[in-house]
């Protein structure tokens, strides 16, 4: 992998990095809202991949890679909505987002 | 060797530190405030990515969508839920270590992967205008999970309202 071009390895690692980042940040935030960053974090780090595959890769099906990105980002969408919906509503009920203070279900 | 790679290798290794270095920042800052704001620049950052891979309708979604929509959609929450915005402690020391591990190992495995698989690379890279060719292939090739998606924003809109309705 030489530093000059830039090819398809060089946005897989940069994808692979942000999916870590953000899994770190999906693990360790205490915070609802903090947690639902980092997801979007990992689906971005999802799309880099994804359309560098779209740019890179020989298949017989052309931009398949960047449809699949599109369609993340939909998910994407409705998952924020609906996961800060849900932040909120917990928030109204509880008066706090802490997820190791939401425990109504532990035994 | 021409110029436009060493112009491209430039553009990439200032968008890709700019953003990684936003995601490190954003996943470590205590205020939820800056955790976002730090969010938007790592986004354009991927959007500018989407730009050196020849995306341009992606890159101009990810503007609108991320940037415009779903991170005002997480300002938003964070200003809704008050007092939240600073919480004492992030996570207790165990859970980050454990965290990081995991991240790390995730993160190994799949460079390892990544690095050493024999990819199929194309003679020519993809270098077309796509807003064109994506809304033909929406139409026809992937029209099922096209309408399946536009059901999910559809109860995912309507669930959105259900669950945060004051009643």
């Amino acid at each position: 992998m030489a530093l000059v071009p830039v090819g398809l390895h060089h946005f897989l690692v940069l994808g692979t990095l942000l999916f870590c980042i953000g899994m770190y940040g999906a693990l360790s935030r205490s915070n609802a809202v903090g947690i639902l960053l980092s997801l979007e974090l990992m689906l971005n780090g999802v799309n880099v991949i994804m359309v560098a595959f779209a740019k890179f890769i020989d298949t017989p099906q052309e931009l398949a890679g960047q449809v699949f990105a599109i369609f993340i980002i939909t998910v994407a969408a409705a998952e924020a909505a609906v996961g800060l919906a849900i932040v909120i509503g917990v928030y109204r009920l509880r008066n706090t987002i802490q997820v190791d203070q939401i425990d109504l279900l532990k035994g | 060797m021409t110029p436009g790679d060493v112009f491209t290798a430039i553009a990439f290794y200032l968008v890709g530190a700019t953003t990684l270095v936003a995601g490190i920042g954003m996943v470590l800052v205590r205020n939820m405030v800056r955790s976002a704001l730090l969010l938007v620049l790592a986004l354009g950052g991927v959007a500018l990515m989407y730009v050196l891979l020849s995306a341009d309708f992606l890159a101009v979604v990810q503007l609108l969508l991320y940037i415009g929509a779903i991170m005002i959609l997480m300002l938003f929450a964070i200003m809704l839920t008050p007092g939240q915005v600073d919480l004492p402690s992030s996570a207790p020391q165990a859970q980050r270590i454990t965290s990081a591990l995991t991240a790390l190992a995730v993160g190994v495995i799949s460079l390892f992967v990544v690095l050493s698989h024999p990819w199929r690379i194309r003679a020519a890279p993809l270098d077309i205008v796509t807003s064109e060719r994506l809304g033909s292939l929406l139409m026809s090739t992937y029209v099922l999970p096209f309408e399946i998606a536009s059901l999910l924003l559809t109860i995912g809109m309507i669930g959105a309202i259900v669950i945060a309705r004051e009643d």
